[in-house]
């Protein structure tokens, strides 16, 4: 290897740390062809050609029982930000955050534990975190209802410490707890991967300066685990928001949720534009939601996540 | 291992995982002592019976919607896998005009309402492309597989594209450079960089069309009933322990077959590094 | 493992049905609620005729409606609710159907045959009644509880009720309770219902979705609204349960059976339908499930415990103050869910 040679690979190394270095299509137009064309074909052909007939149908009317007549009318978008329905949105956002928030309480300490394990027991740790999740939800909620209920677990051994028994189910405790259940690995994975490819020996040099365990944490781990505590918010919120199963059976009179209400317009109402309309503000407004915190975080000058 | 950074040895978070581990597996216990209960109904103790298992294996109707289940969630994360990956490549290798709007166009299936999303399945197959419904076993499960692969591969695409970003691409210049093909060059050096996330992107796949209820209600028929729909309409009307039967069956074969492809998997690693 | 070979191999064996001397598959594809349906029957019928019935389960008629709206993917019969009847009569979903094929159907009380949702029942038979009325657990609560009263517009059981939460039905019912029909019930008397109930929210513990009985064994709930099937069939495992129809009157519902067009088998689905009106069938049919049927020959077959239980079939008086819904078009049924989903929000 001649010394140019290796000048410039160091070169273009430090240049790909900054840069995205990427090619250029036109620079292969094969293999841009081959990656390109069958995940495009999917998309369009299987995902957005019929997203884009309910999207259609948002623009519709019933004209009969089964006959829907798409006609540009925005009556459905009118009706869908009525005070009635922001609120319920609205709630279902707050819900849905605090189930988020509480996934990340907890999880965070289980990633650390997982990530700074034995490479052995790190496997086992997350099959046994990913465990539940292949159960069938349905299964699983009604488990959860078993476990709440007044002469649940939970209650029975209250009971034998002598403690009245308490209202944990219907309500919206038993909602959180319900998706706090059903969503953790959607935030420890993303978690435990930012975690693992960090740099342990800037941890180690943070202790040995004397920073205590906490304080590393705060201001080391944390900022550069950014992108993977983010991910994980995300890939909670966004399914949490959209909830319907778990809501249904475990919440009470005050728990409505909006995927609830959707649900609603397609089966009891039978009003699929309206559900359509629904679907689709929500959409908009979590699409809203995710370009605002993209621009946050490069004003911030901080990694595009 | 137990320098400072051996945080699993610190009895906080051992005690706070041994929460978290109770919190997880509490439900999932009482679902799988409720099995044997010998009553109709699951959540009154009466006593203990092995019945329900016996009218588990005997409930045809219940075993191939289980069967269909599997299979629907083979080839659609066979599919998802491929078009993941592809797309993943794509993004990661590649800057071309419309990048951003793909990559905005991939995180919809994330983000669209899955009962959005199975009416949407619903009216494309009926009114657009209507799908034969005399075809044999497996193609008619074909809306099915279609449905569901097009909700996963975001997924897989999200976390292959994450293993992806650790990839060096200086070792595939210096491969390119000494005349390597780019099949190569795939086959040789990223796939194995990539196995990790194909392996992770697969499980996802798997578990999510495994498990999918809303949109696989919307896409089945009265001969593609899949193991979440029937399950979901035998407990609307009354939770009996066979359907406690079935999840514990689910759920000890899934741990055994994971189990199992671990210990070959660290045998295999055992052997290399040996 | 095992298990999972038998599903796989049996999940590629519907492919190739003989094909019977009408010329269609020896199947029929049935669409029904979980367990509402005889413990052998389907296996009866396979033994008398050869046929194979694979049940299929719905968990409401709303869902049956959502997926054969968009066309029929395989159902040979169906059991829709009677308002259901209505919807996909003018929405020409299901098939007339063939008289001679069914001769069973002089089985059926004459009560049941010339009814407003399908004179003359040129597109449907009915299968079961229903009547919606209030189960309770007879040691909370005191006496016999005999009015909506208690669960819309009272707080004497405060966090035990439960409510159904179909969205029809507790409008009607709560505009009953305030002493109108169920039928054409107007905008200002949902006004009414909805400000009712939306004060008794407070009181009120869950809406259920049709498992009201389930929570009422388990103990969640005390008193709540619930079909009289459903409660005489958790009363025969608890005897402190208990069920009533208020006395301001109720809301019924008859379950049917309907051939929806398109169905792929529709002269098996005559026989099938001609089979469960049998007298023997029928009978066996309702000692299984419990709920009142419009079948004379076979209530004449049925044990007097059956036919005698007050819960199973309400005495005349409190069947003259019942009524039965209809459908009310599209503008109705869109301002009801309206009015419902502003309770629930509330």
């Amino acid at each position: 290897m001649t010394a140019s040679r290796s000048d410039s690979w160091r070169a273009s190394r430090s240049d790909s740390w900054r840069a995205s270095h990427s090619d250029s299509w036109r620079a292969s137009r094969g293999v841009f062809a081959i990656l390109a064309a069958p995940p495009m074909l999917w998309l369009f052909g299987f995902f957005l050609a019929p997203l884009a007939l309910i999207w259609g149908y948002s623009f519709g009317e019933n004209v009969s029982l089964t006959q829907i007549a798409v006609n540009g009318s925005l009556g459905n978008y009118a009706r869908a930000i009525k005070p009635l329905y922001l609120a319920i949105i609205g709630e279902s956002a707050g819900l849905a955050a605090l189930t988020t928030l509480v996934c990340l309480i907890i999880g965070f300490p289980v990633a650390v534990a997982i990530a700074f394990a034995a490479p052995r027991a790190r496997v086992w740790l997350l099959l046994l975190i990913m465990l539940p999740f292949w159960t069938n939800l349905l299964i699983r909620t009604y488990a959860l209802m078993a476990v709440l209920r007044h002469e649940g677990t939970i209650n029975t051994l209250f009971g034998w410490l002598g403690l009245g028994p308490f209202d944990l189910l219907h309500n919206s405790f038993a909602v959180v707890f319900g998706l706090v259940y059903v969503h953790l690995p959607f935030m420890v994975l993303p978690l435990y991967a930012a975690l693992d490819r960090l740099d342990r020996s800037l941890i180690e040099a943070s202790l040995d300066l004397g920073a205590g365990h906490i304080a590393t944490f705060a201001r080391i781990v944390v900022p550069l685990a950014l992108p993977g505590i983010v991910s994980g918010i995300i890939i909670t919120f966004i399914p949490a928001l959209g909830a319907y199963l778990t809501p249904d059976l475990l919440g009470g009179t005050n728990s409505l949720m909006i995927a609830n209400i959707i649900e609603r317009q397609f089966k009891s109402a039978n009003d699929w534009p309206f559900g359509a309309a629904l679907s689709f503000l929500l959409m908009y407004l979590t699409f809203a939601a995710i370009t605002l915190q993209a621009l946050l975080a490069r004003r911030q000058g901080g990694p595009p996540v | 291992m137990n320098g400072p950074l051996d945080y699993l040895g610190r009895w906080p978070l051992r005690l706070w995982l041994g929460v978290v581990g109770l919190f997880l597996y509490a439900p999932l216990a009482i679902l799988v002592i409720f099995s044997f209960n010998d009553s109709k109904r699951t959540f009154i103790w009466r006593g203990f019976t092995t019945r329900w298992y016996t009218v588990l294996f005997n409930d045809t109707e219940l075993l191939m919607a289980f069967g269909n289940s599997l299979t629907i969630a083979l080839i659609s994360t066979l599919i998802s896998l491929v078009l993941g990956t592809l797309v993943a490549l794509l993004l990661w290798r590649f800057r071309f005009p419309g990048k951003a709007g793909v990559e905005g166009l991939l995180a919809l299936p994330i983000v669209v309402p899955e009962i959005c999303l199975g009416v949407a399945f619903l009216v494309f197959f009926s009114a657009v492309l209507p799908w034969p419904t005399d075809l044999a076993w497996p193609l008619n499960l074909g809306v099915i597989i279609i449905a569901h692969v097009s909700f996963s591969f975001s997924f897989v695409a999200l976390v292959v594209r994450a293993r992806l970003a650790s990839f060096d691409r200086d070792l595939a210049e210096a491969a390119r450079d000494l005349g390597a093909s780019e099949a190569q060059i795939f086959r040789d050096i990223m796939l194995p960089h990539l196995r990790p996330g194909l392996v992770a992107g697969g499980l996802l796949a798997f578990t999510l069309s495994l498990d999918d209820f809303v949109i696989t209600f919307f896409t089945s028929g009265p001969d593609t009933v899949t193991f979440p729909v029937k399950v979901y309409a035998m407990v609307r009307f009354s939770v009996t322990p066979e359907v406690n039967a079935a999840s514990t069956v689910l759920i000890v074969l899934t741990a055994g077959l994971t189990a199992l492809a671990l210990k070959l998997q660290s045998s295999e690693t055992a052997k290399k590094a040996g | 493992m095992a298990g999972m070979a038998a599903g796989l191999t049996l999940s590629g064996c519907d492919s190739a049905w003989p094909r019977g001397a009408n010329g269609e598959e020896m199947r029929v594809n049935f669409y029904n609620w979980d367990t509402y349906i005889g413990e052998t029957t389907l296996a009866d019928f396979k033994a008398a005729t050869g046929i194979s019935v694979q049940m299929s389960l719905f968990g409401n008629t709303d869902e049956l409606f959502a997926r054969l709206k968009a066309g029929n993917p395989g159902f040979d019969v169906i059991v829709p609710a009677n308002e259901f009847v209505t919807r996909l009569r003018i929405s020409d979903m299901i098939e007339p159907l063939d008289h001679r094929k069914i001769p069973n159907l002089r089985n059926i009380l004459p009560d049941f045959i010339d009814v407003p949702y399908d004179p003359g029942r040129r597109f449907s038979v009915p299968y079961t009644w229903l009547v919606l009325g209030l189960g309770y657990r007879k040691s909370k609560v005191d006496g016999v509880p005999d009015s909506w009263k208690w669960v819309f517009d009272s707080d004497r059981y405060a966090g035990r009720i439960g409510l159904f939460a179909e969205s029809d039905d507790i409008i009607r019912v709560g505009a009953k309770y305030l002493g109108a029909s169920v039928r054409g019930v107007t905008p200002a008397m949902t006004r009414r219902v909805v400000d009712m109930l939306i004060r008794q929210k407070p009181h009120i513990k869950v809406f259920h979705h049709d498992e009201g009985q389930d929570l009422l064994a388990a103990g969640d709930v005390d008193i709540v609204v619930e079909y009289n099937g459903d409660i005489a069939q958790v009363m025969a495992d608890d005897p402190d349960i208990g069920f009533v129809v208020p006395r301001e009157g109720t809301l019924l519902n008859s379950d049917c059976l309907c051939i929806p067009k398109g169905a792929p088998r529709p002269d098996n689905a005559h026989r099938f339908i001609n089979y469960l009106l049998d007298a023997r069938v029928s009978a066996a049919i309702s000692r299984t499930i419990r709920y009142p049927t419009p079948n004379g020959a076979a209530l004449a077959l049925m044990p007097d415990a059956y036919r005698l239980n007050p819960v199973i079939f309400p005495p005349a008086a409190v069947m003259a103050r019942g009524e039965y819904g209809d459908f009310e078009g599209i503008a109705r049924a869109q301002a009801v869910d309206e009015a419902v989903t502003e309770i629930m929000a509330a």
